[in-house]
Parts: C-alpha cells; sequence; structure tokens
C-alpha cells in the first residue's frame, strides 16, 4: 500500500484503539465533544493535525471531563473522583504527551492532576500548531483569503495566558495567518492583554451559572474586544468562545469570533 | 581634620538616658502589638514552620530558598509594586527613603554602641561619614516626596484604597519625622561649624542652616536639643504605631512573602481522611484557614489593585476580593476575645452570592503586591458552601451531570466522539 492510500483508509482522529502507537494525544474536552460550535474548534484542529501528518489518537469514549468546573465550584471529591478515572485512562495507554484546545482541560491536566500522580507534557492547540508551522510541517502558501483582510484582536483565555504564561503561541499561529494582508501588520491589542487579560466571565464554574443581562462579564470584555476596530475576534478557549460570541451580539456587532485553529484553516484554505 | 560628628553631640548625658529608656518602651509597646496578632494567627491551622529549620543545610536551603527569592525580590525590589504609575513610584520612593533611612540609624546606633565600648571602634568618620551623610540627606528627600504623594493621594481618595483615620496620623507622623531630621541636621550645622566635605556632603542640611544665619553657638544647640527630641519622640511613636496602624504591612507583608506558596491554577487537595477526622470539608470557621492565610489578612493594605481588576466587581456583582479579604480578618479579630469553642464563621460575614460571583480568573491573586491568595481563601468557603449543599440551580445540575454522565451538558458517555467528522471511515470492530 502506499503511503497516500494508508491515510486514505486512516479515521480522521483515530482512537486511541485504532492507533495504538500514536505519539501525542489530542484531548478534545467536554465542550468540543457536545457543543456543536465548539466542535468545529475539535474537527478544525483535526484537519490541521492531519494535514501536518501528525501521528495523535484521542480517547473517543473513553475521555471524562477533567473536573476543572467541579472543583472550583467546591465539589473536591467530585473532581478527584474525575481525575482519578482520567489519569487511570491516560496510565493504561501509556500516554505522555497531550494536546488540547481548552485551557481549563491545559490546567487541570497540567497543575491539578499531577497533584494525584498524573505528569504529562500538556500543549495548549495554539503552541503545538506553532511548532508545526516553525517546522515547516504547516505552510502558509498562496494568497490570503478575503474573509481575513479585516482587522483582528486576540482575547486571552485566563486559564492560559494568565495562569499557564501562555500568550506568545496564539499570537504566532495568528500573525504568521495574517501574513500578507495589504495596509495591516498582524494583532490588534486590547489594553488588557496577554497576562493581565480580563475574564470572559466563564470560569470558577460560572459557564454553568445564568447571569443577569446587564451584570454579563462577556458583554464588558466583547466591548473591549470591539473597540479595537476588530471584525475578527480570535479566542482560545471554548469557553471564551461561547462567551464572546454572546458578548459580541449583545455589543450588536457582527464580528466574527473564531478559535485560533479555525483561522488557520481558513488560511490554509482546508 | 577628618570628617566627622559626635553621634549624640550636644545630647546630654542624661538625655541620652532618658532616650534609651523611651526607645526600649517604645520596643515594647511594638512588640505586644506583634504578640497580639501573633495569637490570632496562631488559632489556623498549623503550617509547621519547624520543618523549614530541619534537616541539612542544603535541605533547608531548598526550604526557604523560594521566600527568601520572593522577599528579596518582591519586598526589597519592589517588583509587584511596579506597574501603576504615580502610586508605585510614591510607593518606591516612601520605600528607598525608609529602608535608607532605617538602615542608617542603624548604623548610627551602632557606632554609638561600638564607641561606649571603646572610642576606636568608632567607624562613623572620614569617608564612611562622607558616603553615609551625602547618602541619607538624598534619601531623606526621596522619603519625603514620596509621602507628599501619598499625601495628595489619600486627599484625593480614589474609590479602591481603603481609608481609615489612622493613615493620616502615619502620613503626617512621616512628614514629621522627614522634616525634623533635615533641622536637626541643619541646626549640628549652625553650632558645629563643620567645614568643607564635612559640610558639603549634607547638602540639604547645609541649605537649611542658612536659615538660622546669624544664631550664636548657644542658641543653635538649644534649639537642636529641642528639634532633636522632637524627631526622636515622633519616631518612637512611629515605632509604636506600626502594629496598631496599615503600618503593620511592614511585619505581615514580609511574612506572608515569605510564607505564600501561591501556584496560580493550583488548589490545595482534601483527602477523605481529613474529611472524616475533621467532620467538614472546607471552611466553616475562621479557625480552619492555616496561620499563612490568617497572616495574609494582615499583610493586606487595602490598595485596590484585586479590586479593580476583578471582572465580578467590574460587572456589579457582590463581590471584591479586598472586600472578601478585610470581612475575613474583622472575622479574625473577633478570635482576640473568643474561647476555643465560640464558632466564628466567615460565612455569617461573606453571602454565598459573592463566593459564587467569582469567576477563578486569577487576576486579584495576580496583582497583588504582598501575594494575597484571595482566589484560594474564595474557593476553600466554596467547598464549605457546596459540601452543605448550599450550590442550587443550573450549576448544581451541572456537577449532578458530571457525576451522572461525566460531563457538564448531561449527554450519554456514548457519544462523546459524535463530533469526529463524517468522512471518518468506520472504525475496525
Amino acid at each position: 500500500m502506499t503511503e497516500e492510500q494508508q491515510s486514505e483508509s486512516k479515521p480522521v482522529a483515530p482512537t486511541v484503539k485504532q492507533n495504538p502507537d500514536f505519539e501525542i494525544l489530542y484531548w478534545i474536552g467536554c465542550a468540543a465533544s457536545y457543543d456543536r460550535r465548539a466542535q468545529r474548534v475539535a474537527r478544525a484542529t483535526v484537519k490541521l493535525l492531519n494535514a501536518a501528518g501528525v501521528n495523535f489518537a484521542i480517547l473517543g469514549k473513553e475521555e471524562k471531563c477533567t473536573g476543572d468546573s467541579a472543583r472550583r465550584l467546591g465539589d473536591e471529591f467530585l473532581f478527584q473522583e474525575l481525575a482519578e478515572a482520567n489519569i487511570a485512562t491516560l496510565a493504561k495507554y501509556k500516554v505522555r504527551r497531550i494536546i488540547a484546545h481548552c485551557p481549563h482541560c491545559v490546567n487541570a491536566l497540567l497543575k491539578d492532576y499531577v497533584q494525584f500522580g498524573g505528569e504529562y507534557e500538556v500543549l495548549h492547540h495554539t503552541q503545538f500548531l506553532s511548532q508545526l508551522l516553525s517546522d515547516g510541517r504547516l505552510k502558509i502558501e498562496g494568497e490570503i483569503p478575503a474573509s481575513l483582510s479585516g482587522p483582528l484582536t486576540y482575547h486571552d483565555p485566563c486559564y492560559l495566558a494568565r495562569v499557564n504564561g501562555i500568550h506568545e503561541a496564539p499570537r504566532d499561529v495568528l500573525n504568521q495567518s495574517l501574513a500578507g494582508r495589504a495596509g495591516e501588520q498582524g494583532v490588534r491589542e486590547m489594553t488588557r492583554c496577554r497576562e493581565k487579560t480580563s475574564c470572559c466571565g466563564a470560569g470558577g464554574g460560572r459557564m454553568w451559572m445564568e447571569e443577569p443581562p446587564q451584570q454579563r462579564v462577556s458583554t464588558a470584555r466583547a466591548g473591549e474586544a470591539l473597540a479595537t476596530g476588530a471584525t475578527t475576534v480570535a479566542v482560545g478557549c471554548p469557553f471564551c468562545l461561547t462567551m464572546l460570541t454572546d458578548g459580541v451580539a449583545a455589543n450588536e456587532s457582527s464580528a466574527r469570533v473564531l478559535d485560533v485553529a479555525e483561522i488557520l484553516t481558513e488560511r490554509l484554505g482546508l | 581634620m577628618t570628617p566627622t560628628r559626635e553621634t549624640f553631640g550636644n545630647i546630654s548625658t542624661s538625655s541620652q538616658v532618658v532616650f534609651y529608656v523611651v526607645a526600649v518602651a517604645s520596643m515594647a509597646v511594638f512588640g505586644y502589638g506583634i504578640w497580639r496578632r501573633f495569637r490570632l494567627w496562631r488559632q489556623g491551622q498549623s503550617i509547621s514552620l519547624k520543618q523549614l529549620a530541619t534537616g541539612t543545610v542544603s535541605q533547608i536551603a531548598t526550604k526557604i530558598g523560594p521566600g527568601l527569592r520572593r522577599l528579596l525580590v518582591d519586598g526589597l525590589g519592589q517588583q509587584r509594586v511596579r506597574g501603576r504609575g504615580l502610586p508605585s513610584w510614591a510607593h518606591g520612593l516612601m520605600f528607598a527613603g525608609f529602608m535608607m533611612l532605617f538602615l542608617g540609624t542603624t548604623l548610627l546606633e551602632i557606632n554609638h554602641l561600638a564607641e561606649m565600648v571603646s572610642k576606636n571602634l568608632g567607624f562613623h568618620h572620614g569617608l564612611y561619614y562622607i558616603i553615609y551623610e551625602l547618602t541619607l540627606d538624598l534619601f531623606g528627600l526621596l522619603f519625603i516626596v514620596g509621602t507628599s504623594l501619598f499625601f495628595a493621594r489619600r486627599l484625593w481618595k480614589p474609590p479602591s484604597v481603603g481609608h481609615r483615620g489612622t493613615d493620616w496620623l502615619v502620613l503626617i507622623l512621616f512628614l514629621a519625622i522627614g522634616i525634623t531630621g533635615y533641622f536637626v541636621e541643619a541646626l549640628r550645622i549652625v553650632w558645629q561649624q563643620p567645614t568643607g566635605i564635612g559640610a558639603q556632603c549634607s547638602p540639604v542640611g547645609l541649605w537649611l542652616s542658612s536659615a538660622f544665619r546669624g544664631w550664636t553657638e548657644g542658641q543653635a544647640r538649644a534649639a537642636h536639643l529641642t528639634v532633636w527630641w522632637v524627631h526622636a519622640l515622633l519616631v518612637f511613636g512611629f515605632i509604636a504605631a506600626i502594629p496598631f496602624t496599615r503600618l503593620f504591612h511592614l511585619i505581615a507583608g514580609p511574612i506572608n512573602l515569605f510564607l505564600s506558596k501561591t501556584v496560580l491554577g493550583q488548589l490545595k487537595p482534601i483527602t477523605l481522611e481529613e474529611a472524616e477526622r475533621d467532620g467538614r470539608i472546607g471552611v466553616s470557621d475562621i479557625r480552619h484557614l492555616t496561620s499563612q492565610q490568617l497572616v495574609s489578612l494582615d499583610a493586606c493594605m487595602e490598595c485596590g489593585r484585586c479590586e479593580d481588576v476583578c471582572p465580578a466587581f467590574a460587572t456589579q456583582k457582590p463581590l471584591s476580593p479586598k472586600r472578601v479579604i478585610q470581612d475575613l480578618k474583622g472575622v479574625m479579630e473577633h478570635l482576640a476575645d473568643a474561647t476555643p469553642d465560640t464558632p466564628l464563621s466567615p460565612h455569617d460575614v461573606i453571602k454565598p452570592e459573592t463566593l459564587w460571583s467569582c469567576t477563578a480568573c486569577s487576576a486579584c491573586v495576580f496583582v497583588c503586591p504582598v501575594r494575597i491568595d484571595q482566589l484560594t481563601l474564595i474557593l476553600d468557603m466554596r467547598r464549605h458552601l457546596t459540601s452543605e449543599g448550599g450550590l442550587s440551580g443550573t450549576a448544581a445540575t451541572a456537577l449532578r451531570r458530571m457525576q451522572s454522565s461525566a460531563n457538564p451538558w448531561g449527554f450519554p458517555q456514548s457519544e462523546r466522539a459524535n463530533w469526529v467528522p463524517e468522512s471518518t471511515s468506520p472504525p475496525p470492530n
């Protein structure tokens, strides 16, 4: 069989059982597993991983919620139950390296699980994509699509930028995706960015709570993003994706809210 | 002639004796003030300080290294005070002036004690003297400028900054100490009549001394003694006031910097054994906080940075991280006259809505200059609420779904990979 035929017969997102020799595990998280909008982020990421020929696998039905929200809502033992189940599953498949597109999963896998014996190398998908770009495994070629010609800003997720210090990788992916635009260079920054970013309103279990419209953190933050003049708001977290999409709508704007991976697939025409 | 001045020059022996008696008295008040807070801190959960000092030298160094680093970088280096424009400058100037004057006064005292042993042990002369006088003369100005900026800020009253009546006492005390210090120096120059470098090395004092041109030596000596006493009593008043005013952060701030082990995004696990032994989960009594957490409450200066960056506060929710710290501190203060059985629940003063408003974004922890961990305090209290079934509504539903379906949406586990694109070839078997 030629290499091409092989890749055709392989699932686009193989499970750890289908691809036991995987090099890196892609942790999907609950949002991309069940939320229709966030599912598109996972699909975009999978397209990019496939395009770069990354040997990865997913846990599929064996993945459970990391328990981040449970722990931060104060339910320590529910969190521990989920953490122990996930750590056992990860051990069963000898997982050492993980990529995740949800900063809450990244933080849980990196900082919560280590307390219960789960030690992994965890990368946010933007870090991994930035590596793929610099290694030349993903190549930016051709004309930039018209959809990416407008001003773009990036909202740093708290659990990524502040809590884990990851803020250059997403900018690197975005700036490379925007390269070749007429007139404008790179990402437009909000006043509160990187470690000083402001919350989307969904952390600490607030994702699961109702907020009166006049008190929505997401509306305020989306207002800051739109104040840059951006017509595209890039995010790096499925919670931020939901919150800022609502926030942009509450600001009566037609700006697009997209994950960094979606912007890169758009640029690559995938 | 070597440039120098006599330590306690123009101060009679009887005055010196009274000086030392007052010094001991003010230190005693200072010590009592610290001890009364220390007694409160000790009622928290043990943080095993003894462990820090056990083991081989290198083991101890690894244990206390990070704390010392925080003291040097965050404390002496003022790393976390920076970034707020003028108030940061004000603190930096006041801090630099204060530390240098404190160091200078200590050296002067060492010199005085050394000279009591033997005149030959005195070191307050020559090149050392020139550098000493010049440094203190200039840093005194920084101290006064920094204090004046804070004075202006207190008049301005930014809403996020806490204000208490004693803040004025502290600022007036500081200004008075700085100004009388210069008068002591100027009047000493008038009666001592130093020449050459010995006079030039105190430029501010020398400039001020010109105001007393024409005074006789006798007049200058009398005025010098009076102002010297005023200056000394102000300083002793300041030392005694430290534990009873906002100045207490001079003590609690560095202790908290040394003890605080905050890692953003990480929480302390609770084991089932602990939960069974204690018969509770989380914090339902102020004594359930650790001693370090109690110290951190006293480290708070109410600078308001946490409140300024809090997304819940910004959207008119009932949460201010600063308020939470102050409320907890209020409960801690009740420990002073409580018996071990008196229940002192923080939940009596901090409402559940306040605790549920937090998005755990860590912004408050990130900006706190003295590394208070507001988030962990909030989550420790949430743990208690949740264990008592205090969470209701959609968030409680999400928790139940996480329990039953391992995801907060409550969809079946079997559908977890349904997002995988259609084009996927069917999995083998």
